[in-house]
């Protein structure tokens, strides 16, 4: 998935994009608000991680914008600030958690996911469609009972895809899902992970709508 | 003695005590004085009387030592025949006067008088009666003054205690109070000699507070601080966990310790800010020359310099001295100097002078070609942890709060404007020594 990370300190950030780039999420890193602001109104992205001291805009400055013109993007609230007004406010402005620094890498994987899943309006974090079988913790695939082993890329073309079945996206919409910016991107990357994705699940896992994109169907 | 209240105390009570006891005597000779001339009038009355009668009573004998009387009479005729009844053992002469004597042992007033009939009359009284007399007078008139000397002790007791009641409800106030409660105490309705000093403890508590809470604001932001370069740690940490491989590992040990260092470089900043904060104990202050100081902290930034190709241009052309403590002064210099280094596009010049402004006060200037300070961020720039906009990565935002804690323990005033063409130009004037 897409996530926009916004973190003035260098090394956080480094380090979030790297265990997020492990996980096989896009992450694109903005140092302060406006910036991370710009972004949003640029791009969609699945998830936003924001830290609340940022210079230029602070980061709840930043949240209250996000929602004030409906974008409805989960965001986490990363901050060292973890006294509870702070967190109350935070919330309170539209936040979907609240992560204390420091924090752990896998703890706040865990939160991305939930926040996700609460967004989709899905309580579990096991996704089925048909024969296929997306557990969205783990990161195993099945198909038929049968375990697929599928590259983070291809991993993120079929969650989003199965988040809203039925719903067709658009090259460019899972580009954007699956690359940052500034990231190079293939012109037929995503053709390469559909036909792989079909190999691995079968050619009617997914379909194209000419012209417009690909999709499952209900 | 530690009490005021005792001190006071004893000291009234000695003073009545030592009055009481000079009016007393006083008192009491005064009463022995006047109780001796009554008796002498007495005397001489009796004598007087009595050679009227005997003047009268020619030849007879007189009962010379009536009952219930201290009084011995002797009549002598005009022939010098004791005409009292003898046996009495008494003078057998008189002396006309008045006049002192010892008869076996005891001692007697006596007075004597030729009647017109020129008998004799000699009237006696024993001086233990006297003073006997004398004494129970004295402590007749003594009796009520040992009382009023009680009664004053009472009331110099509760007019002490009444005194003192300010301090007491003073004591009392801060007995209540933990370290938390700094603020001032009531101070109404004090006494002159007391409200001087609640007034200075007030500002006391006043300036301790202030210190307090700078204090806990100052731990309370470090810790805040602290936790970006913890954060970083422990997620460069994890990484490090996770490398599969070499390359990973590699990686993620140098940020790992570069995180470390960061984590480091905060802890020691905060370290000497507190040691240079204006409530730290004072260090030795002697002659410094400024401009050997000067030379020694560029030398300190040379490799960071080179690394970013940055010329240090030093400008010390005399002595400058100034009185100071030489380690906190080379702290001053070196941060400035990094800053400049830090904040400067590379290939670029760091001016550094030292010299006497036309006022004669040693000046050091810093100058680099950085993007210097908007005017409006300037006085923010010396707050703790204080970072611009577009700050360099890694800084601890205490370098600016350090130079003015040091600067202002020398008496030495910063200033920041900008560098012509641009950048930033920091002025740091010290008193002429």
């Amino acid at each position: 998935m897409r996530v926009l990370l916004v973190e003035d300190d260098r090394m956080i950030a480094e380090a979030v994009r790297t265990a997020l780039g492990q996980d096989g999420h896009v992450t694109d890193w903005m140092a302060d608000g406006s910036a991370a602001l710009g972004a949003l109104s640029l791009s969609r992205f699945d998830i936003v991680l924001l830290d609340l001291g940022l210079p230029r805009k602070d980061g709840l400055t930043v949240l209250r914008q996000l929602r004030e013109r409906g974008d409805v993007t989960p965001v986490i609230i990363i901050t060292a600030r973890d006294d509870v007004r702070t967190r109350v406010s935070g919330l309170d402005s539209g936040a979907d958690d609240y992560l204390v620094k420091p924090f752990d890498l896998d703890e706040l994987a865990a939160r991305m996911r939930a926040a996700l899943r609460r967004s989709a309006g899905r309580g579990d974090p096991v996704i089925e469609h048909g024969e296929i079988r997306v557990n969205t913790v783990t990161r195993e695939v099945h198909t038929a009972g049968n375990p697929v082993t599928l590259s983070a890329k291809e991993f993120a073309v079929l969650e989003a895809l199965l988040l809203r079945p039925g719903a067709v996206l658009s090259r460019a919409q899972l580009e954007d899902r699956l690359y940052g910016f500034g990231d190079a991107v293939e012109s037929n990357a995503i053709e390469v992970y559909i036909h792989a994705l079909r190999r691995k699940l079968g050619s009617d896992a997914i379909r194209t709508q000419r012209g417009a994109g690909y999709f499952v169907p209900r | 003695m530690r009490s005021i209240r005792a001190r006071l105390l004893v000291g009234l009570l000695v003073l009545v005590a030592v009055t009481s006891l000079i009016v007393g005597s006083i008192t009491y000779r005064r009463v022995l004085g006047e109780t001796s001339s009554l008796f002498d009038y007495e005397l001489s009355q009796m004598a007087l009387s009595l050679g009227d009668q005997a003047s009268l009573m020619s030849g007879y004998a007189l009962p010379v030592r009536p009952e219930n009387s201290d009084f011995v009479i002797q009549i002598w005729d005009v022939f010098g025949n004791r005409i009292s009844s003898p046996g009495l053992p008494f003078l057998d002469r008189a002396i006309l006067g008045y006049s002192d004597l010892t008869v076996q042992n005891q001692r007697w007033r006596v007075f004597a008088t030729v009647t017109r009939t020129s008998v004799v009359i000699q009237v006696a009284q024993p001086w233990s009666v006297r003073e006997k007399l004398a004494r129970e007078a004295a402590l007749r008139v003594l009796l009520p003054l040992l009382l009023l000397l009680l009664l004053m002790a009472v009331v110099a007791a509760w007019i002490v205690t009444r005194a003192l009641r300010p301090l007491k409800s003073i004591t009392a106030q801060i007995e209540h109070r933990d370290i938390h409660s700094l603020s001032p105490l009531a101070a109404n309705d004090l006494p002159a000699e007391v409200s001087p000093m609640v007034e200075e403890l007030n500002r006391l508590l006043v300036r301790l507070a202030a210190a307090f809470e700078s204090q806990r604001t100052f731990v309370a932001d470090a810790a805040h601080e602290l936790r970006s370069p913890l954060t970083a740690l422990s997620l460069h940490l994890q990484l490090l966990e996770r490398a599969r491989d070499a390359p990973d590992r590699e990686l993620a040990t140098t940020r790992l310790r570069a995180a470390i260092d960061r984590a480091a470089h905060l802890v020691t900043q905060l370290l000497t800010l507190a040691r240079h904060e204006p409530e730290a104990t004072p260090e030795h202050q002697t002659h410094t020359a400024l401009d050997s100081i000067a030379r020694h902290a560029a030398g300190d930034v040379q490799s960071l310099a080179q690394q970013r190709r940055i010329q240090i241009q030093l400008e010390a052309p005399d002595a400058v001295l100034v009185q100071g403590d030489a380690d906190a002064l080379r702290i001053l210099v070196r941060n400035l100097i990094d800053n400049a280094v830090r904040y400067s596009p590379e290939d670029s010049t760091v001016q550094v002078r030292v010299l006497h402004n036309p006022r004669g006060q040693p000046v050091l200037e810093v100058m680099d070609q950085g993007p210097g300070i908007a005017s409006a961020d300037r006085s923010r720039a010396f707050a703790r942890f204080y970072r611009a906009p577009g700050a360099i990565e890694g800084g601890s935002g205490l370098g600016l709060a350090i130079v003015k804690a040091i600067a202002q323990r020398h008496g030495a005033q910063v200033d920041l404007s900008d560098a012509v063409p641009h950048g930033l130009r920091v002025l740091v004037r010290f008193p002429p020594s």
